[in-house]
């Protein structure tokens, strides 16, 4: 006692600069050990929380199994127990989680009437019920979480509550619904692309063209109004369509968007000329090639490899000594083709040790 | 001078020291909070995404993997299969064989079917030129890899040559050793795809210390935490930097340095500034802050990317000598870029760049090693003038060396909120341990490696990159 009287008299006596960092230093040392504590309290957490998991699933798995791999064609007294034992267990967010994440393992592992049959549990069961409470949540990831859920189980019954959603702020929660409304009704809802005023990226296009590839019917609306958005990501996003489903149709729309405001827009364009092998757009482009950009140059040039006629050498020899390397190495690639007797006679001709290389390359392949 | 003079100068000294350490302190914690704030949100984001469709589209952008080797011919070809085996679907490896005297390109002729291609390379990047050339395999198998045999012309160089083979949208630069995880690529190429309003120039994950790590065919199969103090303490270095540091930087647009371990780039913009300088030591914290200053100078709306997914784990130093070597190489990379770019010195022409990260590189990076230095000669003299005033010395020291810890600790609790990596019973008692040693055991070897940065810096101009022995990880025989 006497010697914690010490300690205080002591720092009593000290300056207050003194004072101050020791009672800070302390402070420091209090967090310190409730961080251990805590930390200590955590991994033991998260540890027995891995068993608990491993334990649930392998649990869950057999009784999913089972109730999946009952021969019946009405539901079993087998099956409606293991329909009232879920019912039970998704009360608890835990468990619930558990019997989602394995339910989606099945699903992706099997095909054919079991898919509908897990679609059947997933309603039964009560989930279904849960996924739309979250779609309510104040919290934006959990409402983009109930998305994504409904529309791995597709459940199409929640077109309603999940449409509203589509300009959400968060771009994530408007995303999971554009992803719904694509997965659940196919081409027919790409009509709210119309309406869309948010950019949308790379990665949301990319997963909405994965989504439209894997139907059957492949038959697409008009898509003319994308095309003509004012939206260029949406107009980016109908060039796409236009290249993967090789809409040939819509060449005029095409040909308007050689003059669209963004450079983006025109090379994606060009790429798709020179894809749907669009040969009126040549001359257009020759036209214009010397006031375009580089990457539209490259691009025309590009879409020239794989078009090229004998009527194209003026435009070539125009161009072969233009700046940049690839331009003039596919030049050089198509003289050789297209007239032979031309290219040997450049050879003489161009003697610049830039062309030499290059030269040397083109005869060899 | 009088005596009165004399305690004024001793007066303003004091005040300098304390205005840095309480600068740096403050540095500290709000860069904590700031990242905790945007791991946070980061996680919410990430809790739903599904990379699956990106991995498997085939509309999904081209990377190429440059990966430059040096002498690297007792694990090239497994580095390569750990390559060649990533998710991602439109890929190339581009392995640039930098003038190996030893016979790495032998082995992977032998390993994957190689042969010689007729290659025009364009030298958009001024390089070493080739030595034996271009090869591609004739196995389908392998038909992601290049590979490109060049002169010796350093690490940089060879990415430049890298750069130019790639005809790719995207290019990941990643040291050959370094072990990948297969959806290392979608996940650091959604910044760049997920970004409408600005230009994603590039991206940078958290390299992870793989030693006592168990490797198996180019795959991660079991995590532990290594035994050497050496090892353990560069861990807790790592995720203080990684899962603080960055993600905070990367918040306010400020981040300087993408790991030269593995990152990724726009390649079209990495062309446009001239590649990696080949006259520097620290060429993966050059080329970004040569990025950023391009891209302010043209006024166009950017970002360096950061993410804390754990993307790809490395060999660290587990001898004092080689981990002195590398830390010199990185203080002379910083010298080096930050006096070539000292233009954007707190110049409000280049923005956050230059009004926060900048001054914050060079205050608190740069000078650090300096300023404390400076504060032990200083300490010594009071001692000999026995002018100590021990009850402020203790105080501070203990003050300086909790927050030193708890910092750690706060990094340590980052990372098993998030990733929890290091699962195994007893590692968080060792983490703990550690983080209370550190400081000791370990910081005085930093601190000499970036003394003798600086005197090399100034006095050894002829110095470059220095050794690093490579031990390989720890591997299990593949069936």
């Amino acid at each position: 006692m006497s010697y914690l009287q010490d300690v205080f008299e002591y720092f009593d006596q000290l300056p207050l600069l003194i004072q101050i960092v020791w009672s800070v230093g302390f402070v420091l040392f209090q967090i310190i050990l409730v961080l251990i504590i805590y930390l200590k309290i955590l991994r033991t957490y998260l540890r027995r929380n891995e068993e608990t998991v491993e334990k649930f699933q392998s649990e869950y798995e057999h009784l999913l199994i089972n109730y999946l791999y009952t021969d019946s064609d009405s539901e079993s007294s087998e099956q409606k127990e293991i329909i009232n034992r879920l019912k039970v267990c998704v009360n608890n967010k835990f468990k619930r989680d558990i019997v989602v994440s394995i339910l989606l393992k099945l699903r992706n592992e099997i095909s054919g009437e079991m898919v509908d049959a897990i679609q059947k549990l997933y309603i039964d069961s009560g989930l279904v019920k849960y996924a739309l409470i979250k779609l309510k949540s104040k919290n934006w990831y959990i409402v983009a979480k109930g998305i994504r859920e409904l529309t791995q189980f597709k459940i199409k019954e929640a077109h309603d509550e999940v449409v509203i959603h589509l300009d959400h702020p968060k771009p994530e929660v408007s995303k999971e619904a554009q992803l719904y409304l694509i997965s659940l009704f196919h081409f027919e809802e790409l009509e709210y692309l119309k309406n869309v005023k948010s950019q949308l990226s790379e990665w949301d296009q990319i997963q909405l063209l994965e989504v439209l590839q894997k139907f059957d019917n492949q038959e697409l609306p008009d898509i003319t109004p994308l095309l003509m958005s004012e939206n260029e990501s949406v107009v980016s996003f109908a060039l796409k369509l236009t290249k993967i489903y090789n809409l040939y149709d819509m060449k005029d729309e095409l040909m308007i968007l050689l003059t669209h405001e963004s450079k983006e827009i025109r090379v994606q364009v060009i790429e798709i000329l020179n894809h749907l092998y669009i040969i009126d757009a040549k001359s257009v482009l020759k036209t214009n090639f010397k006031n375009s950009s580089e990457d539209e140059q490259i691009a025309f040039i590009n879409m020239l490899n794989n078009t090229f006629e004998v009527e194209d050498e003026p435009f070539l020899l125009e161009n072969l000594h233009h700046t940049n390397f690839d331009i003039k190495l596919s030049v050089l690639k198509i003289l050789k083709i297209i007239n032979i007797d031309k290219f040997k006679s450049l050879k003489q001709k161009l003697t610049q040790p830039e062309f030499n290389q290059m030269i040397e390359f083109v005869e060899n392949n | 001078m009088d005596s009165n003079t004399v305690k004024i100068i001793i007066e303003i000294i004091h005040y300098l020291f304390f205005i840095y350490a309480f600068g740096a302190v403050l540095s500290y914690i709000i860069l904590s909070v700031i990242s905790a704030v945007e791991t946070i949100s980061y996680m919410k984001k990430n809790s739903f995404v599904n990379y699956k469709e990106i991995m498997s589209s085939t509309i999904s952008p081209s990377i190429s993997i440059i990966a430059p080797a040096y002498n690297e011919n007792l694990n090239i070809v497994e580095n390569v299969r750990s390559l060649l085996s990533n998710h991602y679907v439109n890929y190339d490896v581009v392995i640039v064989n930098d003038g190996s005297k030893d016979d790495s390109l032998e082995r992977l002729i032998k390993a994957y079917d190689l042969v010689k291609i007729d290659y025009l390379v364009n030298q958009k990047i001024q390089t070493k030129p080739l030595r034996a050339g271009v090869f591609k395999s004739t196995n389908p198998a392998f038909e992601k890899l290049i590979v490109v045999d060049k002169q010796n012309g350093g690490k940089a160089d060879a990415l430049n040559m890298g750069l130019n083979i790639s005809k790719s949208k995207y290019v990941a630069c990643i040291d050959v050793d370094c072990l990948l995880l297969e959806d290392s690529l979608q996940k650091l190429v959604k910044p760049f795809l997920e970004a409408t309003d600005n230009k994603i120039i590039a991206a940078g994950g958290v390299i992870r210390i793989a030693n006592s790590c168990i490797i198996k065919d180019g795959k991660l199969l079991d995590i532990n935490f290594p035994k050497k103090i050496i090892e353990q303490a560069q861990i807790l270095e790592y995720l203080r930097s990684f899962l603080l540091g960055r993600m905070a930087w990367s918040k306010l647009n400020g981040l300087l340095v993408i790991s030269g371990a593995f990152g990724m780039f726009d390649k079209k913009v990495a062309i446009e500034v001239g590649g990696y300088d080949t006259n520097t030591v620290g060429e993966d914290m050059e080329i970004i802050v040569r990025m950023r200053r391009f891209m302010e100078e043209k006024k166009e709306k950017y970002r360096v990317a950061y993410i804390p997914d754990p993307l790809c784990w490395t060999e660290a130093p587990d001898s004092y000598k080689i981990l002195i070597s590398q830390r010199n190489r990185w203080t002379r990379g910083t010298i080096e870029t930050l006096k070539k770019h000292k233009k954007l010195a707190f110049n409000p022409k280049y923005h956050n760049l230059g009004l926060l990260s900048y001054p914050y590189w060079l205050i608190f990076e740069r000078f650090a090693p300096i300023f404390e230095v400076i504060g032990f000669i200083y300490f010594g003299i009071l001692i000999a003038l026995n002018q100590v005033k021990w009850d402020y010395t203790l105080a501070f020291f203990i003050l300086a060396y909790l927050f030193a810890v708890l910092f750690t600790i706060t990094a340590i609790f980052s990372e098993e909120l998030t990733y929890h990596q290091y699962k195994k019973k007893g590692t968080g008692f060792k983490l703990i341990l550690m983080s209370f040693l550190e400081p000791i055991v370990f910081h005085g070897f930093i601190l000499y490696a970036a003394v003798k940065g600086n005197i090399d810096y100034f006095f050894n101009k002829k110095k470059k990159w220095g050794a690093m022995e490579r031990k390989g990880l720890v591997k299990t025989e593949s069936i």
